[in-house]
């Protein structure tokens, strides 16, 4: 997958070569927008490189529909410069509209019609189209293409909106919250289907609030709160800035006693969780022998000990003072 | 272009696959068509008569005959007395009074004498506007052939009573272009619903983020609902020939012309009932209270002339009247309420005023 990934990114594997491929793809300059009293974008900047899956992530009502909605289109910043493959979307919204493909967060489809008809009906409404057929396969769709789409199951609903941001065969795709209400298999598949979207050239902008989702697919993220980003980077970038040490995690159940574990060799700091202890630490085997020691001497050992680096959710913890939870 | 048919295809597709839009859009009104002729060209149209004689002659007797013969009415004898507690207990539509005298006033009027006219009393009920109406109308025709029989014009005699037999028939010809008048116009103001259904469920908004222009979506949902007129049209009107006997006297383009006036005036309608809803429950609730006075203030099921002044006002400003006016003349020659003209001005008015307002309060999302 990433060999393949590479090349399309070199080439533009089946988008062939683009004019405008080695600019930023998506370049968002201080971007406001206001819903009445309630500020929900607040002074927004950022840039998506050709082929990269870039995410923003953050709680819902952090600002990111809205910031994506208007690099769509869909809705005009109050100020601030949003353009799209080279074209201001103020000004050129009717051809960037032709090139990029979208997902909107609530699947918005014609009850009535079957899967094909409603992937044809859009495909018309665009110059360059993707056979549907290659988009019924994308998204594993063929069983269900001659149903209704109103009798479709909550993850076939948001298999087809993928899948209709796929039919104009586009340059730049913005999937919305893609995996919500999905289970953990079908949520899985989904990023299948991002990964190879990449492999075929396309740029992806997403939004999530799953961490998970954020680390195992997105090349760059944005942190964003209260219509702010708070950090930008990869994901060991953003980790790296904050959190050297790693982190020594078993159960607090016959744990020694914090005033202990705070003197073992290594050890910056301890957080106790609901029924884990966690101990950070830039000298990973000084403090798990010192531990042992601890515990071997009490005639115990530690419950589902673990050793990880700091995650995505340290990093928004550490960034809001918050968890970041469904 | 494509996407305008494509769209268009959708839209229909999904409107012949929604069982309830059907169903009112196009078995609704053929029920009430076929409703509506039942009552008026069935057994109903035979009134009920109370036939009270005081005078008792060869002249009065006479007349009865010719009642019984010509006019779609049943008679029933009886004393003044004995006909009021009938009419009341609803056996009789009307009553017929032949006063005393009546044998006497003929004589001396043949005799050249220039004697008083005798009055003939018919009894109604105006809580019955309808028959009582229809009774008028049969009773005073028929007392004035009678006029012209005793007077010796006895050719116009026929040709009068030929008139007063199509009243019957008259009824459902007042109601069918009614009914198609109608259906046009809940056709339009329905437009509404679909439309805040689409909104709401961010289909609009889905749409928004194609390529798509926007002229294209309220193309395509005009062209739908132009077509549904047309289908209507053709249902409404060809059960109205073929099962009830109307006789379409019109100009087909004319009639046509109309028909696309009304569809378009009452769409933009609904366009406006889109802009102002919120919700699809919202914009049920406001087509119910526009189409409720819409429906009984035009004259479509209620002749005009039968309603008191003040609510004929208010029919003054409303554009079913003119679309029922305007098909009524068109398709059956009924009497003008208004000319086609200004039929068609007001319908036009309607439609500027409303695109206006639906321009600049719709929202997309």
């Amino acid at each position: 997958m990433s060999q393949s990934v590479a090349t399309a990114r070199g080439s533009g594997a089946t988008l062939g070569a683009r004019p405008d491929a080695t600019g930023p793809v998506i370049r968002v300059g201080d971007v406001h927008k206001a819903y009445g009293s309630i500020q929900a974008v607040d002074g927004v900047s950022f840039e998506v490189a050709p082929g990269e899956i870039f995410g923003l992530l953050g709680p819902n009502g952090a600002g990111k529909t809205t910031t994506m909605e208007m690099i769509e289109g869909l809705h005009p910043p109050d100020a601030g410069t949003i353009e799209v493959l080279g074209l201001d979307v103020r000004r050129h919204a009717p051809q960037i509209k032709h090139r990029i493909g979208v997902q909107l967060q609530t699947a918005a489809l014609y009850p009535q019609l079957t899967v094909e008809e409603l992937l044809s009906l859009f495909g018309s409404f665009y110059a360059r189209q993707r056979p549907v057929d290659r988009v019924i396969e994308d998204l594993e769709l063929g069983e269900k293409r001659a149903a209704q789409t109103k009798t479709l199951s909550g993850g076939q609903r948001q298999r087809l909106s993928v899948a209709l941001a796929l039919v104009n065969d586009p340059e730049v795709v913005f999937l919305d919250e893609p995996t919500t209400g999905l289970d953990p298999a079908a949520r899985q598949g989904l990023w299948q289907v991002v990964r190879r979207m990449q492999g075929e050239g396309r740029t992806i902008l997403m939004t999530t609030h799953y961490m998970e989702e954020a680390e195992a697919l997105c090349d760059r993220l944005a942190i964003m709160d209260h219509g702010r980003i708070l950090d930008l980077g990869t994901v060991d970038e953003l980790i790296g800035r904050r959190f050297q040490e790693r982190g020594v995690r078993f159960l607090r159940r016959d744990a020694p006693p914090g005033e202990q574990l705070r003197g073992l060799a290594g050890v910056t700091r301890v957080v106790e969780e609901d029924d884990e202890v966690v101990l950070f630490t830039r000298d990973v085997p000084a403090t798990v022998g010192a531990l042992l020691e601890v515990t071997t001497g009490a005639g115990t050992e530690p419950a589902d000990l673990m050793i990880r680096r700091a995650s995505l959710e340290d990093v928004f913890l550490d960034l809001t003072g918050r968890a970041l939870r469904d | 272009m494509r996407g305008l048919v494509a769209l268009t295809a959708a839209n229909l597709r999904s409107f012949t696959r929604d069982r309830a839009a059907l169903f009112w859009t196009f078995f609704f009104p053929v029920i009430f068509v076929i409703l509506f002729g039942t009552i008026f060209a069935g057994g109903s149209s035979d009134y009920g008569l109370g036939w009270v004689d005081e005078d008792g002659t060869q002249p009065a007797a006479m007349l009865r005959e010719a009642f019984a013969a010509n006019a779609p009415v049943e008679l029933t004898d009886g004393t003044l007395e004995e006909s009021r507690e009938r009419m009341s207990s609803g056996e009789l539509d009307a009553i017929l009074v032949i006063p005393q005298g009546l044998a006497a006033a003929i004589d001396a009027a043949q005799g050249g004498g220039g004697q008083a006219p005798v009055a003939v009393t018919i009894i109604t009920d105006p809580s019955r506007s309808g028959t009582s109406q229809a009774v008028q109308q049969i009773a005073t025709g028929l007392v004035m052939a009678a006029n012209l029989q005793l007077s010796g014009a006895t050719p116009i005699l026929t040709v009068d009573l030929e008139t007063l037999q199509t009243t019957g028939l008259n009824s459902v010809s007042f109601f069918v272009p009614s009914i198609l008048a109608m259906a046009l116009m809940q056709l339009g103001i329905f437009a509404a619903i679909p439309l805040v259904e689409q909104r709401e469920k961010l289909i609009l908004k889905r749409l928004n983020a194609t390529p798509l222009p926007r002229w294209t979506l309220v193309g395509s949902n005009v062209i739908v609902r132009l077509l549904i007129a047309a289908a209507q049209t053709v249902i409404i009107v060809g059960i109205g020939v073929a099962v009830l006997g109307v006789e379409v006297v019109g100009n087909w383009a004319l009639i046509a012309g109309f028909v696309v006036l009304g569809a378009l005036s009452f769409t933009a309608i609904g366009y406006v009932i889109a802009s102002f809803a919120r919700t699809e429950e919202a914009a049920n609730g406001m087509t119910q209270i526009v189409q409720l006075p819409l429906m009984f203030l035009s004259g479509i099921f209620f002749p005009l002339e039968v309603m008191p002044e003040w609510l004929r006002g208010i029919a003054t400003f409303l554009p079913l009247t003119y679309l029922g006016d305007a098909l009524r003349q068109t398709m059956v020659g009924g009497t003008p309420f208004a000319p086609l003209g200004v039929d068609a001005l007001v319908l036009a008015g309607w439609l500027v005023v409303t695109l206006g307002i639906s321009a600049r309060f719709f929202r997309w999302q």
